[in-house]
């Protein structure tokens, strides 16, 4: 085998070239992880939405919780099903709530979009424990107040601790800014339930009814029970179900960050191809040497495609790093979208997690890999006499 | 000029690496100018819809209001509007498709009048408004459903509790900027469908799109509606059909910005990788540039010499990815994929602009190689053993 210090001095020896093909790696690498970021930021905050033991009931053929209904009736029967966790007081783990829109716009922008509020039941809290109050205070129930997390606090005029906003043709105050640990509660504002559900004239039925199953058999058992009852004549899904069907509407933005990333690996093997070209056409006497010397084909192909893998590692990490900068320097970066299953707002944060920067890792390793082939399979077909001529 | 065939076969002369130079450059064009599209395809057809003075008509909370059928008539009456119809997006589930397609229920008699870029045969307008049940389809969501005349489409409410069955009267069809992809039914099924189950919030419309006289005359309606029913339950927020558009991409948050930093990498990307391999020629040919000068070019010659080589490579990569994806756009047709990219095309301007920033790619990293080559002593470079 060649050693790996040959390839090494070999990069080191043409500073400037190396250097720019790991900056150009360095750079797909960089735009790939940022892609794949937004997607995987996404589906996270859906996905940590969801506690694997919650229920969600919405009116049948219904898909997201602005447009369906749920009877107070309804609930009733349900809340008395056996199989509902219950709170220190004996109290069912159920919630009726109420979603509507406001229609805010975002900060520095003058179109406003859909914004999720939720009219809460004092039980909601129990279903949510991550929630906290991080400046402010909780808003009293039967007054126009309301509390808001802290991402759409950040991203939305009149969403400010103080500010007074419009939903349903009511005013209310910004009375406390929330945390929930990510999650698509975060991109909600919450308020009384009965006080909203005044306002949007909706007495009698609620949007959903959000429970929790005592055990992973009784939540099977519930859905169960819940879908096949043609008197109450409503839809349940788990919570996970729920999310991951949302997540599954905004695969458009998924399709979009691998279409980028596939063109960019592509783009770039062509660059690592050029280089390890000049690379080899520039050493042919040196690989004529190194075949005179005794070293059989498999060496040398071995050692130039090593030589690209390392280019591209290379530029791999400069590309991780450059991600892992954002989070470091800036803290992240928020931004938000429109959930195309429910038409709202979803305020979450790129994810440069390890999956995220593997994946960016596996697109510098392919174009290596590829890049760097043809270009070694030449290096190994010349023959030596011919390379051993070359100037 | 007379050193073009030179520059030419310069060009050609390691085959591999321009070709690998070239394709490199193309494939990212391409995805530059593709997400590009994304914004530019819509502002165009926004700019080209704009001629016929639409203006959407909004509940105050946006499109999650909605606004009794009856402000279509008062609507109508305001000075200035020539025709008004209603559009509620009905938002049903097709078969087992998972995505949807727009479904608008609306006013047979009117539609035309206030799309007048779409068109339809007569004999089928005609039958459409003779069926309660029927609907009218884009000619381009026709194909991809295989729908003709006379087929079913069941469509299974979400938004609404309520199931369609429509059957196809006609197929419209407009120009490119039009969206080819809506089914059209009558409001009256869809309300009268709602009524039937009780559901509370029938005899609503979505939205309330009208035609205004003239452009001029567009502010003084939009005031004179908003005015009209100012202090009634559903106040309304009109807006222009383009505001309207780019209340959507609003939606999807900052798009242009995500769009404009990935371009912004793909292009530095490229401009690393291509003055290494313009670095790496000019280095191969050092004993051959100082040969050039001995004999008399001076150094602004190979400097521009080297440029146009350069400029060449990348123009080609535009050529295949700019140009290349505003035919592969033309002739894929991709609502088969999504409903949604029906209407995505490359605008011409949006391809040209991707031509000429590869001009500019392959101008600047041209630059330092073709200094250096311009500033190679005779002397050493002459002796020199690559």
């Amino acid at each position: 085998m060649i050693p790996i210090k040959y390839n090494y001095r070999s990069l080191m020896a043409r500073k400037v070239g190396s250097l720019m093909t790991v900056l150009g790696v360095g750079m797909v690498v960089w735009a790939s992880i940022f892609a794949f970021g937004l997607s995987a930021g996404l589906d996270k905050t859906l996905e940590i939405a969801a506690d694997p033991l919650d229920v969600i009931v919405l009116r049948k053929g219904s898909t997201s919780e602005a447009v369906s209904a749920v009877t107070e009736s309804a609930a009733r029967e349900i809340t008395a099903l056996p199989g509902i966790e219950t709170d220190k007081y004996g109290n069912p783990l159920a919630a009726s709530e109420l979603v509507v829109f406001a229609y805010l716009p975002r900060r520095g922008s003058t179109q406003p979009v859909n914004v999720s509020v939720r009219g809460v039941d004092p039980m909601s809290r129990n279903l949510r424990e991550g929630l906290e109050i991080v400046e402010g205070r909780d808003f009293t129930p039967g007054v126009r107040e309301a509390i808001v997390s802290s991402a759409m606090s950040q991203r939305f005029q009149r969403l400010g601790l103080g500010d007074k906003f419009k939903v349903e043709g009511g005013e209310f105050e910004v009375v406390g800014i929330f945390e929930a640990g990510g999650g698509a509660v975060e991109s909600e504002v919450w308020t009384d339930q009965p006080v909203l559900a005044q306002l949007a004239k909706r007495t009698g039925a609620m949007s959903s009814l959000q429970l929790r199953a005592a055990s992973q058999a009784d939540q099977e058992r519930l859905v169960n029970r819940i879908q096949n009852d043609e008197q109450i004549d409503l839809k349940a899904t788990t919570e996970v179900n729920y999310y991951a069907e949302q997540a599954q509407q905004s695969s458009l933005i998924k399709v979009v960050g691998y279409m980028i990333a596939f063109f960019l690996t592509i783009g770039a093997m062509f660059a690592v191809a050029n280089t390890m070209y000049g690379a080899i056409a520039s050493r042919a006497r040196e690989i004529g040497t190194l075949r005179a010397l005794g070293f059989g084909r498999l060496s040398i192909l071995t050692a130039f495609v090593l030589e690209s893998l390392v280019l591209c590692l290379a530029g791999a990490v400069l590309g991780c790093l450059g991600a892992l900068a954002i989070t470091f320097f800036l803290g992240g970066i928020q931004t938000g979208t429109m959930n195309p299953g429910t038409f709202t707002e979803v305020a979450f944060s790129f994810d440069f997690g390890p999956r995220v920067l593997a994946q960016g890792a596996i697109l510098a390793v392919v174009m290596g890999l590829v890049g760097g082939f043809l270009p070694a399979l030449r290096a190994v077909r010349m023959k030596v006499v011919d390379a051993l001529r070359e100037v | 000029m007379k050193f073009l065939p030179m520059i030419f076969r310069n060009v050609f002369r390691n085959k591999i690496r321009s070709l690998f130079t070239a394709a490199s450059i193309a494939v990212s064009l391409f995805l530059v100018v593709t997400l590009y599209s994304l914004i530019t395809a819509q502002e165009e057809s926004t700019d080209a819809n704009s001629q016929a003075n639409r203006v959407a008509v909004l509940h105050e909370a946006g499109l999650a209001g909605n606004l009794p059928i009856s402000y279509v008539n008062r609507i109508s009456r305001v000075p200035g509007v020539i025709h008004t119809i209603p559009m509620s997006w009905f938002g049903g589930n097709y078969r087992e498709e998972t995505t949807q397609f727009p479904q608008f229920a609306t006013d047979a008699k009117e539609l035309f009048n206030v799309y007048p870029e779409l068109t339809i045969p007569a004999d089928e307008l005609e039958a459409w408004q003779n069926d309660k049940t029927g609907c009218v389809v884009g000619a381009l969501i026709a194909r991809n459903k295989g729908w003709k005349i006379g087929s079913k489409i069941p469509l299974q409410g979400n938004i609404y509790p309520a199931n369609l069955e429509l059957t196809v009267r006609g197929i419209y069809d407009g120009p490119p900027t039009m969206d080819r992809g809506w089914v059209l039914f009558h409001f009256d099924y869809f309300d009268e469908s709602l009524k039937k189950l009780n559901y509370p919030n029938s005899g609503n419309a979505g939205l309330v799109m009208i035609r205004a006289e003239s452009a001029a005359k567009m502010p003084e309606v939009m005031q004179a509606i908003t005015a009209a029913f100012e202090s009634s339950d559903a106040p309304v927020k009109p807006m222009t059909e383009k505001d309207f558009a780019a209340s959507f991409m609003e939606m999807m948050g900052n798009v242009r910005g995500f769009i404009r930093m990935t371009s912004t990498a793909v292009v530095l990307a490229l401009l690393c990788v291509a003055a290494n391999t313009m670095a790496m020629s000019v280095r191969e040919r050092t004993r051959e540039i100082a040969l050039l000068k001995a004999i008399g070019f001076n150094q602004s010659t190979i400097l521009g010499m080297f440029l146009a080589e350069s400029v060449t490579i990348g123009v080609l990569g535009g050529i295949l990815g700019a140009l290349g994806a505003k035919l592969l756009f033309y002739s894929v047709d991709l609502s088969s994929i999504d409903a949604g990219l029906g209407m995505f095309y490359i605008p011409w301007r949006t391809a040209l602009w991707g031509l000429a920033l590869a001009a500019v790619v392959g101008l600047l990293s041209g630059l330092i190689p073709a200094w250096r080559a311009a500033h190679v002593s005779v002397i050493e470079g002459l002796r020199k053993v690559v």
